[in-house]
């Protein structure tokens, strides 16, 4: 602004003769909702599970009770058939729409040009690539990728939001993961237990974990959800669950406490 | 009449498809150093980066990074000596105990570890500080010392890929990237070469670092013990015992100790073994940790 | 030196959740103003530990790790968070150590005035509503506990437990109540593991199992634990072996 006074003297001046070099503020940015819930993934010798609830949150609110966080990748747009890869995402949800559908073109992308479905353990390095192009602008997701390797065992890799990944045998993410997690340690990898009668005090031998088979896992899937749900707000309605074995995928749908 | 035929045997749906440009990019596994980059839409990034993901200083920051560490390695006449933790945390929240915080930057040793006495060629790089940026950072790397073999045919030194690394690391700084890096090799011009570099550009050669949250607990044991001369098998208890006593007295440290030993023919692993056996064994057996209670 | 005021702890979430938002003015020189900042973390959560309690068949169990640390470094490996008020009558005390000490102290205090007074042991219902007023005396200046109560009703014979906030609001349970800074985890361990009218020993198989598992999913808790089951006319306390990272 042009002042007809040499010296800006600031007591003297129009009423709204505010500077207007001052710093252009900025309106805040904030781009990203927390649309809750929750994912968890399970592998055993030939099949790998990802299971989360159906809920959509924001803050107190229920969005929806009905959006699967589970997606096939690089199937069929519709029916999702000849997909071998399954992905889960939790967080925002928009970002995590946008994430599968980079990674289900990419993955669709290498068919074409390869003329071969992608590894598991290469749509894996993909997709924490992918996560790291928005390093200082983030998905704010967590994803957990599963499918079977190359040897027809279960793979699952789980990622933090900026693509930092790791294969696992279990791996529980989103709103009640502090929940699930532990009671995972404890059951799917026998964390702190240790074979009856092997020993006295410091003698006793730690067990083993042994991987478990198709339906223990199920059971342990509906078990943490169950338990989840009671004490977890943003967590019910319904439990979406895709496992992957040689035969395809198979979808399962149960119902979760609504309240 | 030519150009009215090649209007109309265009492809009907061209437009629909991918373009080249967006092709590429769906199918280049590393965005180019040109910043591919996405950038939130604000002035100042970094300041809407930290606002987002540094717990620290804002500990209800909606995306939580794994962070928490410790990491070490040190020369001696044997080789250079790499050991770490392998827990992740974040906030109070252990987000994984099973993190491979020492990743192979070579061609010929990508992937799974595999179990294995012999030496496998190429250098070592250590992660602390955020995982996704080592992660990243040092597979960048790796592709980088390929090409570099690929080019003149013999392999890079650790000090020029730790130079590599920390031109990155400087190319970014202010872009609240978070790494603290040690780079561990042997090669026929330089002998054993320890480099640290970090996310503030700094690239140091030396003899002995720690790093991450429990560095000073490490220091505490590698200074009382260490000296140049140490045969190989005590260079690899001190290394154990040195990231065992930080395990136990840092929160943000924990869970297996991965060990490795870099010599002339390449590294060896020695092993990725949880803590806690190897805790109760050195209180019972040695006598040490005499601060914990072991009446049951 | 200029006067600070340092933020309100943040007491929105984490294990203090229960807790009142409290403002909070300090007085101070520049240097220490410094220290006190990163420490603008929640009270709650510096010290670290966990506590849990479960009910059983005709039994009660009460489980707390031992734990004592400022932020990331561990100070102590042997503090016990439990402390016992009468026979069969037990207070888990998890939060800032400080205040655990005192606050421990000033029931004991208490307990012993009441004793000589009544001439008979505090049963636990007695004591849950000692705590809950004792604790809403210091509305607006609280102490960074959340407390953990069990016990056997002396003259009933019926298990008992409670936990609260720091400002004494009483949560009445049937199945368990956990607190500390490993509260969510030990949520999701017992909700999975726990069922009714377990026997003393398979009571005390969950609840270190539960509490075991849940602590070594937090930075801030763990270093081995201590678990009490009460009955009738009988305590067993056991220490348990845990992870020392």
């Amino acid at each position: 602004m042009t002042s007809l006074m040499g010296n800006q003297s600031g007591t003297i001046g129009y009423s709204f003769s505010e500077p207007t070099s001052a710093n252009v503020k900025q309106h805040s940015f904030y781009p990203y909702t927390d649309n809750g819930g929750s994912t968890l993934g399970i592998t055993g010798a030939d099949f790998a599970i990802l299971a989360g609830d159906t809920r959509s949150t924001s803050g107190y609110n229920i969005n929806s009770r009905m959006v699967p966080k589970v997606f096939k990748i690089g199937g069929d747009d519709d029916t999702g058939e000849g997909a071998t890869i399954i992905l889960s995402v939790v967080g925002f949800a928009a970002d995590g729409n946008a994430l599968k559908e980079k990674l289900d073109t990419v993955v669709k992308m290498y068919k074409y040009q390869h003329g071969k479905s992608m590894s598991v353990s290469a749509c894996a390095q993909r997709l924490s690539t992918i996560l790291y192009e928005k390093r200082f602008f983030p998905y704010y997701v967590h994803a957990i990728l599963a499918g079977l390797d190359e040897e027809g065992v279960g793979a699952l890799y789980s990622y933090d939001p900026v693509g930092s990944y790791e294969r696992e045998q279990c791996r529980a993410a989103g709103a009640a993961s502090s929940l699930i997690m532990p009671f995972l340690d404890n059951q799917v990898n026998s964390k702190n237990q240790y074979i009856p009668g092997s020993g006295e005090g410091h003698a006793l031998v730690p067990k083993k974990a042994e991987p478990l088979d198709k339906e223990t896992a199920k059971k342990l899937v509906q078990d943490a959800f169950t338990s989840a749900v009671e004490r977890h707000i943003e967590v019910g309605d319904g439990l979406q669950m895709l496992i992957v074995t040689r035969e395809g995928i198979e979808e399962v749908f149960h119902a979760l406490k609504q309240d | 009449m030519d150009k009215l035929v090649a209007q109309y045997s265009r492809p009907p749906h061209q437009n629909e498809m991918y373009s080249e440009q967006e092709q590429q990019d769906l199918t280049a596994s590393v965005p180019p150093l040109s910043l591919k980059f996405s950038l939130p839409p604000v002035d100042n990034h970094s300041a809407f980066l930290r606002a987002m993901t540094d717990d620290h200083s804002n500990p209800s920051c909606p995306i939580k990074l794994a962070h928490g560490t410790t990491t070490l390695a040190f020369r001696f006449q044997g080789g250079i000596i790499v050991c770490t933790d392998s827990r992740a945390t974040a906030g109070n929240w252990i987000a994984s105990q099973t993190v491979k915080k020492v990743i192979p930057v070579s061609r010929l040793s990508r992937g799974e570890d595999k179990k294995s006495n012999e030496p496998t060629p190429g250098l070592l790089g250590t992660m602390a500080g955020g995982a996704a940026d080592c992660q990243y950072w040092l597979r960048y790397l790796s592709q980088q010392c390929t090409l570099h073999e690929i080019r003149h045919k013999r392999r890079i030194t650790v000090a020029a890929a730790s130079k590599i690394l920390a031109n990155l690391t400087y190319a970014y700084k202010g872009y609240g990237l978070s790494m603290g890096t040690m780079l561990a090799g042997m090669t026929p011009q330089e002998g054993p070469a320890l480099y640290y570099i970090d996310s503030d550009g700094t690239r140091l050669p030396g003899n002995l670092f720690c790093v991450g949250s429990g560095q000073t607990f490490a220091y505490g044991v590698l200074d009382a013990e260490y000296k140049y001369e140490l045969t190989e098998e005590e260079a690899l208890n001190l290394g154990r015992r040195a990231i065992l006593a930080a395990m136990h007295r840092d929160a943000y440290s924990g869970g297996f100790i991965n060990l490795y030993h870099v010599k002339e023919e390449g590294w060896v692993h020695h092993g990725f073994d949880d803590m806690n056996p190897i805790f109760w064994d050195t209180k019972l057996q040695k006598g040490e940790f005499s601060n914990v209670t072991s009446a049951l | 030196m200029a006067q600070k005021v340092v933020e309100a702890y943040e007491t929105g979430s984490g294990a203090g959740k229960n807790a009142p938002f409290v403002p909070i003015v300090h007085e101070s020189l520049d240097l220490q103003a410094d220290r006190l900042l990163p420490s603008q973390s929640n009270p709650f959560d510096i010290n670290g530990g966990a506590c849990v309690a479960m009910v059983g068949k005709d039994c009660v169990a009460i489980a707390c790790d031992l734990r004592l640390g400022m932020q990331s470094l561990t100070i102590s490996n042997n503090f016990p968070k439990i402390f016992n008020y009468a026979p069969s009558t037990y207070l888990g005390l998890t939060g800032l150590a400080t205040d655990v000490n005192t606050v421990s102290d000033l029931f004991r205090y208490k307990v012993n005035m009441y004793r000589l007074r009544e001439e008979r042991d505090i049963a636990p219902q007695t004591l849950a509503n000692l705590v809950s007023s004792s604790l809403y005396e210091k509305r607006f200046g609280p102490y960074f506990v959340s407390p953990v109560l069990a016990g056997i009703n002396p003259t009933t014979g019926k298990p008992f437990i409670c936990g609260f906030d720091s400002i004494g609001c009483i949560d009445f349970a049937k199945d368990f109540i956990v607190s500390g800074t490993a509260s969510d985890q030990l949520f999701g361990t017992c909700e999975g593991l726990w069922e009714p009218d377990l026997a003393p020993e398979d009571l005390f198989e969950t609840i270190s199992q539960a509490l075991l598992s849940a602590v070594d999913r937090d930075a801030l808790s763990g270093w081995g634990a201590q678990v009490y089951i009460i009955e009738k006319d009988k305590v067993t306390q056991r220490l348990l072996k845990g992870r020392q990272d």
